[in-house]
């Protein structure tokens, strides 16, 4: 099972171990943009659309 | 016949035919104009979301996830801790060359939800259709489960609970008033004189908080006594201000983060790249420090308001850029030199952009009554410094240059003008008039300091710090002046006293006794027993929306609770209370008098065709107002052209508005806010006219139940007003603007031709020296021309960027609904 650390989205948070963000380009009909979300490295990826392995 | 759009034309050729949208999207940086085409419009079209624009489940859902979690805590903790979860844990993102950062909703194209606002807001929100995201079947589960969870605990739940069952009913009834008596939905004054002139940061501010809580401490170890027991709450909520503002720096540390790994990952361009790198050294500094230069100030400001928004749903910006940040200007741009006027002018830009993008979902009836808008973010621009002298800056001058290129909706500006306004800043308000902008609104500064000092006793020292603290209401930025509340539901369809005075108290149009049985108006031998009626009803209804608004007010912090706006505050910083709690705050409360002249032009036209002229009896005009006066025509049309109206410097009429208003402001001092202080009207409408055409019944001023009401305010009937703008200003000046109410709006249009060139400049500042010799407190203009409303009425495509002033705020032409554009073309342009 892959996780959310094997992402090349994944970018850890070296204050807090074993916490990071999913750091993501979108362009949406209007404009363009990074988003982030805080996710745990160890969190399961399966069903993830966006997951592209390191 | 108007020519089509020419955006290929150079600057000069869109100047000359004033297409002044082209000549925006030409002037402004590359940066400027992709941050202002990004963005998402969340005001409704008429009265319905744009395409594309969803409802916000993350942050609704994270919100009810935590705070059912901490079902056992405190409101106020509760609170906070449901918040910090939020800010936590919901997407940011950053937009391609923006500078400035910060979105309440998740994604660009998302309206917040105020989950825990109102069941019935609720409702409206699973039953609106095309706003849910995709997969919609399940967001509509989503929003079934998040609904039933709060059902019955929201907060206009808890209000509606205790309410005298007929006030509610008649409140609710939609007749005579609109809002939600919670700070939920409203809005708040924000404390800049405590964060801003006092140079504190978030860190700052919990050290406050952390003196004040050993200072509490030690009572309450110390000698038992009934004074320490409310200490107690105070420390929880102290605990939960602290908790929050944490929250709220961690939060700015994620777009800090962000813009680092955008910067170190992703960004080829080293232009960029060092943007990046500057945008998280300005989220590392604020807001947890204060401000060391424009972009952090900005940027400090913008995460306010919006950590506020994350708190409730705020229909209102009240703020005055140009008096806090100009000092940062200054340093950057004059003293230190790190940035360019033109620098400078693009993160003013973005400033305004990063408001024009922010809106929640809002119930029907009010984005029918604020169409194409998210709520009313009217900035205050100009004015005085504490000490009276002239506080216009270069940041004043900045603002109204950006507003030129930027040309949003919202914000808009109003100025507070005063006779030490320089030239320079004069022109510079009147360019963006002569650019159909709609504003800024002109307001007469010292006046509305002595009427803030009337009507709640400010200090002269704060009510010189004034802001508006919606469309039109001055309210100061002060520890005990600044407003914590002010839910919009003591905003009053006015037209209902006079349609109630003319029936006995009975609604024909909703089908119920509203107000008091004042008498058979067909009874009635004089005018004298009309007014009486007309009195009685006026007292009743504000009576009634005024004891909603109180209650309401009384019980917030029990049923909802506001612990980040209280920690930006000095009153609850020191107090430990929630700010919204009465205790220390001086109170600030008006009622927004939405349809006010109806009733003038219709009491005006009975007096003189009924008891005056003896032309027509009241059992006739009873009968054919019950009618709708259908089948009465011609009788109609005598009561349109054959009684005067407001606004034609007419004794008769005029004479019965200030009877009208000193009634009122008599009463006003009457009913009193939980603080003890006053409440006066404040007569403007928004586009509340066209909202209630079909709510208020026919009146004696010819109007049918379905026909647009008055545009607002003082302002004449549209086309009523047939002596020309002096008249209309000679008779809005019979007002006293400091003691018959808090403010009074005046719409006027302006021909464009008329006003082109310098001699144009100098024709509207001396309609504004008349203005203010005459008192008045407002004027706003349209300036542009009927056919170019017309061509945007056939073609909005090529016209999706005209600008019109509706009421206490501006709006895209092609987003407002037919009705109420026609209602604008409608009216008296006026030559001066």
């Amino acid at each position: 099972m892959s996780t959310c650390a094997e992402c090349k989205s994944f970018f850890v948070r070296e204050e807090e171990p074993g916490q990071g963000d999913c750091v993501r380009r979108v362009v949406d009909p209007r404009q363009a943009y990074y988003q982030s979300k805080p996710v745990r490295e160890d969190s399961s990826s399966s069903g993830c659309e966006s997951f592209q392995k390191k | 016949m108007v020519a089509e759009p020419a955006r290929d034309g150079s600057v000069q050729e869109l100047e000359n035919k004033q297409e002044w949208w082209w000549v925006a999207e030409k002037k402004r940086s590359k940066r400027l104009d992709y941050l202002r085409k990004a963005v998402w419009k969340k005001g409704a079209l008429g009265g319905n979301y744009a395409p594309g624009i969803k409802l916000d489940l993350e942050c609704a859902t994270l919100f009810t996830d935590m705070w059912n979690f901490w079902k056992y805590d405190p409101i106020m903790m509760r609170r906070a801790k449901a918040i910090a979860h939020v800010l936590d844990n919901k997407t940011i993102f950053i937009t391609d060359h923006a500078q400035l950062v910060g979105y309440f909703g998740s994604l660009p194209h998302t309206i917040m939800w105020r989950v825990d606002g109102a069941s019935m807001v609720n409702e409206e929100a699973y039953n609106e259709p095309g706003i849910m995201p995709e997969p919609e079947q399940e967001s509509l589960e989503k929003v079934a489960k998040l609904n039933d969870y709060w059902a019955g605990q929201t907060a206009v739940d808890k209000v509606a609970r205790i309410l005298d069952p007929e006030d509610a009913v008649k409140f609710l009834s939609g007749a005579i008033g609109w809002g939600a008596p919670s700070s939920a939905y409203g809005y708040s004054g924000k404390d800049y004189e405590y964060l801003f002139a006092g140079k504190r940061g978030f860190e700052d501010i919990i050290e406050d908080i952390e003196a004040a809580i050993e200072k509490a401490e030690e009572k309450t170890v110390g000698v038992p006594g009934p004074e320490i027991l409310d200490i107690y709450d105070r420390l929880q909520n102290w605990d939960a201000m602290i908790l929050v503002l944490e929250a709220a720096m961690r939060h700015a540390k994620r777009y800090a983060r962000l813009a680092r790994t955008m910067a170190e990952n992703f960004e080829t361009d080293d232009k960029r790249k060092e943007e990046l790198l500057r945008l998280a050294r300005t989220c590392e500094q604020v807001p947890a420090k204060s401000p060391r230069n424009l972009q952090e100030s900005f940027q400090y400001d913008h995460f306010v308001q919006m950590f506020a928004r994350v708190e409730a749903h705020e229909g209102a910006w009240p703020a005055r850029p140009d008096y806090y940040h100009g000092p940062y200007y200054d340093k950057d741009v004059n003293i230190d030199k790190t940035l360019t006027k033109e620098e400078a002018l693009d993160l003013v830009g973005e400033f305004m952009i990063r408001a024009y993008e922010v809106g929640g979902f809002a119930p029907r009836w009010a984005r029918e009554g604020l169409q194409g808008i998210t709520g009313t973010w009217v900035w205050t621009l100009g004015g005085v410094n504490k000490d009276g002298t002239d506080a216009c800056n270069d940041l004043t001058i900045a603002f109204l240059q950006a507003a030129r290129l930027v040309r949003v909706s919202n914000p808009t500006f109003g100025f507070r003008w005063h006779p030490k306004v320089k030239d320079e800043v004069m022109r510079e308000c009147f360019e963006c008039i002569r650019h159909g902008l709609g504003y800024p609104s002109m307001r007469n500064d010292p006046l509305l300091v002595q009427n803030a000092m009337h009507w709640h006793g400010h200090p002269l020292e704060e009510a010189r710090t004034w802001v508006h603290q919606a469309c039109m209401s001055p309210c100061p930025t002060t520890k005990n002046g600044v407003q914590p509340m002010r839910m919009a539901s003591a905003t009053a369809n006015c037209a209902k006293m006079v349609e109630y005075a003319l029936h006995n108290g009975y609604d024909h149009v909703v089908g119920m006794q509203m107000g008091p049985q004042t008498g058979e108006a067909s009874s009635f031998t004089d005018f004298e027993q009309l007014f009486q009626a007309w009195t009685t009803q006026m007292q009743w209804l504000t009576n009634l929306l005024v004891r909603t608004v109180n209650l309401g007010r009384y019980k917030d912090p029990e049923f909802f609770g506001r612990p980040f706006l209280s920690g930006i505050s000095q009153r609850s910083v020191e107090s430990g209370l929630d700010v919204v709690s009465p205790v220390g705050d001086r109170g600030n409360c008006w009622i927004t008098a939405f349809t006010w002249v109806e009733n003038i032009d219709s009491l005006a036209a009975v007096k003189k065709l009924v008891f005056d002229e003896k032309k027509y009896t009241m059992e006739q005009l009873i009968t054919a107002l019950k009618a709708n006066w259908d089948g009465y025509e011609q009788m109609r049309l005598d009561f349109v052209n054959n009684a005067p109206k407001w606004g034609n410097d007419d004794d008769y009429v005029d004479d019965i508005m200030i009877r009208c208003l000193q009634a009122t402001a008599r009463h006003s001092h009457v009913m009193k806010c939980p603080s003890g202080n006053n409440w006066p009207i404040l007569p403007e409408n928004v586009s509340g006219n066209i909202h209630y055409a079909s709510i208020v019944g026919a009146l004696p001023n010819g109007r049918r139940c379905g026909d647009a009401l008055y545009d607002g305010g003082i302002s004449p009937g549209p086309g009523l007003d047939k002596k020309g703008p002096t008249a209309v200003l000679a008779s809005c000046g019979k007002i006293d603007h400091i003691a018959d109410g808090r403010a009074f709006l005046l719409n006027q249009r302006l021909s464009p031709t008329q006003l082109a060139g310098e001699k144009g400049y100098q024709l509207w500042k001396a309609y504004i020296r008349t203005w203010a010799d005459l008192g008045l407190d407002h004027v706003q203009f349209n300036m542009v021309s009927d056919e170019t409303l017309r061509a945007a009425q056939k073609d909005p495509e090529k016209y999706s960027e005209v600008i019109v002033r509706v009421a206490g705020y501006s709006a895209h032409f092609v987003d407002i609904s037919r009705k109420t554009q026609d209602n604008i073309i409608q009216r008296t342009v006026q030559g001066i």
